[in-house]
């Protein structure tokens, strides 16, 4: 529960940024604290890769910032992202949830293997990648916005039985390359804008 | 078959650090496709094995399509190489041909799904060209923000319904599926979510827009047809008709709309893509009819799409290049015009190339299953004929005293060569289209498991 709370602040932080860099910062924070969430199958080798990959991807929008001041303020999209992110959440949550009928226990620091730290943590993720993402006005929000996206669709990639090693692997290569392609935009409409 | 795909994978690095090197570059990256290409044809049928517990398997179609759209890539790479030099574009069409390997012979739909998606991205690169002077910027943002967003939400869909009991409430599986499809809609530029198509085709370089309509396009909708196939949601779709319907609506906005919409272009790419768009309804429809020969012919037309779509599209930037400021036209590079021209009898199905039994089976089988809707079908395929005839009287409005051949006829030799393979296809269409058949029978025994 600490980690989801974690991952819902470091979010509202990236989403109400207004440094590239800053944002490029709490991405690391919201993806760190996403890839610790114990739902009973975390291994060291996926917290590694994981984070390995949230670590290189930051670097790359930091270092595509060029400078402290460069980024996109979000204004009124912050809090249209928010609320919706928000009601979308809990909406997932109430027609996605698996009905188990099990009962859901919640540990304030403890891990939870019935995975629902796990879903409300990825569809808090995806819902407020998807809003960041609409609502962006070039490529550094939304760079922010899908690198978000993909971390909720790596949770619960992670829930899923099967090759787990090679699944992450992939996703991690998968969101370097998000992160690369954002910086990539971010430097050339950066170009454009200033011509 | 790791070994191929990091072959390409290394080759693209080592293409990306002398990219600026023509001559070497070029080689290199027509080597390691050859290299691929041959490996793929020397595979036994049914060669399977395992990466780090990720099963992967060459199927017949895998193989089919391997050999289309690597080969296809091939041509793309000479037409660069030759005629209009892009230094990106060489490392990109490598990481695109090890993401289509993957793409083909993986069996996990999750794998397939992330593999696809690194394919897509990677030419945001080769999008973007003189930003200050043109909107490539923007339509490669667009087509970037379109990829991530259907291609995170596809994934998300997957997962939560490989993680889902099957013992699920049907709405449940309905919102899945329905997020699957758009997703995939998203991907494929359906009607109506085309927006960064149009942007795409007016701001992109053409060779860029051949990788992307003629290789890439293709890929996403085998990849979609396999991953209905592996998920093992079929069976949900044949009992919520719902699903079912959005295919076909979305199927047929697509055919009409894209046909529509190309009548009204009056820019040669747009027709091109335009057409694309408007075969790949057609192609939606059938399969979302079920049908086997829905199935094969939904194959069929996105495979033979994809190699009319790198035809046109190489002749339509030669034919800007070599027309400068003015109007294309057959006057100053009459091979490309012509190889337009002839990529149109793809795009509208017409026999005896191997794009008719495509088009015929989708249109069939459209009729067995709603008169209106094989109607809509061949309406859609008459207003492609209509914009391929206007693009065409288009090009040869003027004729010259005398014709010349272009300096370096390279979009006329591969025109020729697009049509010759789509020929031969279509005299022998055994051999096209069986292992499409097989496909077909595989999916059609996922959908009535015992």
């Amino acid at each position: 529960m600490l980690l989801l709370a974690i991952v819902a602040i470091t979010t509202l932080a990236a989403n109400g940024a207004r440094q590239l860099r800053y944002m490029a910062v709490a991405f690391f924070g919201v993806a760190l604290a996403a890839h610790l969430i114990d739902d009973g199958g975390l291994s060291a080798a996926r917290i590694v890769v994981t984070s390995g990959a949230a670590l290189v991807a930051s670097a790359i929008l930091y270092i595509a910032a060029r400078d402290r001041r460069f980024g996109e303020d979000p204004g009124w999209r912050l809090w249209i992202a928010t609320i919706v992110a928000a009601a979308t959440t809990a909406a997932a949550f109430v027609y996605l949830r698996p009905a188990t009928g099990d009962e859901i226990s919640l540990d304030l620091l403890g891990p939870d293997p019935s995975g629902v730290t796990t879903e409300v943590a990825a569809f808090w993720l995806l819902s407020s990648g998807i809003a960041i993402l609409l609502t962006a006005r070039g490529a550094v929000r939304g760079s922010l916005g899908a690198l978000l996206m993909l971390t909720g669709t790596q949770l619960l990639v992670g829930l899923v039985p099967g090759p787990h090693l090679a699944l992450t692997l992939l996703l991690s290569w998968l969101q370097i390359v998000v992160a690369l392609a954002g910086a990539f935009l971010i430097v050339n409409q950066r170009a454009a804008r200033e011509a | 078959m790791i070994e191929v795909i990091a072959l390409l994978g290394l080759a693209a690095l080592f293409a990306f650090g002398v990219r600026k090197r023509l001559a070497l570059v070029g080689t290199v990256t027509l080597a390691a496709l050859a290299v691929a290409i041959a490996f793929v044809i020397a595979l036994p049928a049914g060669a399977a094995g395992e990466v780090l517990d990720l099963p992967w398997r060459m199927s017949e179609l895998g193989r089919l399509a391997a050999v289309v759209l690597l080969g296809t890539l091939c041509l793309l790479v000479l037409a660069v190489w030759v005629d209009e030099p892009a230094y990106n574009f060489f490392p990109t069409a490598l990481v695109v041909a090890a993401s289509v390997l993957a793409v083909l012979v993986l069996t996990t739909p999750i794998a397939i799904y992330a593999a696809l998606l690194l394919g897509l991205l990677v030419p945001v690169g080769s999008f973007t060209f003189q930003v200050h002077r043109n909107r490539s910027a923007e339509a490669a943002y667009r087509h970037f923000s379109f990829v991530a967003l259907g291609g995170c939400l596809g994934m998300a869909a997957l997962a939560l319904s490989a993680s889902l009991g099957r013992d699920q409430p049907s709405a449940t599986f309905v919102l899945l599926l329905v997020i699957l499809v758009v997703a995939f809609a998203l991907k494929l530029a359906a009607i109506p979510f085309h927006t960064h198509a149009a942007l795409l085709a007016s701001e992109v370089p053409a060779s860029a827009l051949a990788l992307y309509f003629g290789v890439l396009v293709p890929t996403t909708f085998i990849a979609f047809a396999q991953i209905l196939l592996l998920s093992g949601l079929l069976p949900a779709i044949v009992q919520i008709g719902k699903v079912q319907d959005l295919l076909l609506a979305l199927g047929i906005a697509s055919a009409l709309g894209g046909a529509f919409l190309a009548t009204g272009s009056t820019e040669l790419r747009r027709v091109a893509v335009y057409s694309v768009i408007a075969n790949l309804g057609q192609a939606l429809v059938g399969i979302a009819t079920l049908s086997g020969p829905g199935i094969i012919g939904a194959m069929a037309i996105a495979l033979v799409t994809g190699m009319a779509a790198t035809q046109q599209l190489l002749a339509v930037g030669t034919l800007e290049r070599r027309a400068g400021a003015d109007r294309p036209s057959a006057t100053t590079a009459p091979l490309a015009a012509l190889a337009f021209v002839v990529g149109g009898f793809a795009m509208i199905g017409a026999p005896p190339l191997v794009a008719f039994p495509g088009h015929f089976f989708v249109e069939l089988i459209a009729y067995s299953y709603a008169g209106w809707m094989g109607t809509a079908l061949v309406i859609a395929t008459l207003g492609i004929l209509l914009a391929q005839l206007r693009a065409a009287m288009a090009i040869f409005r003027t004729a010259p005293d005398h014709w010349r051949v272009e300096r370096k006829p390279i979009a006329g030799i591969v025109g020729a060569l697009v049509f010759a393979a789509l020929l031969i296809g279509g005299v022998q269409p055994d051999g096209f289209l069986r292992p499409i058949a097989a496909f077909a029978d595989e999916f059609l025994r996922a959908l009535h498991p015992l």
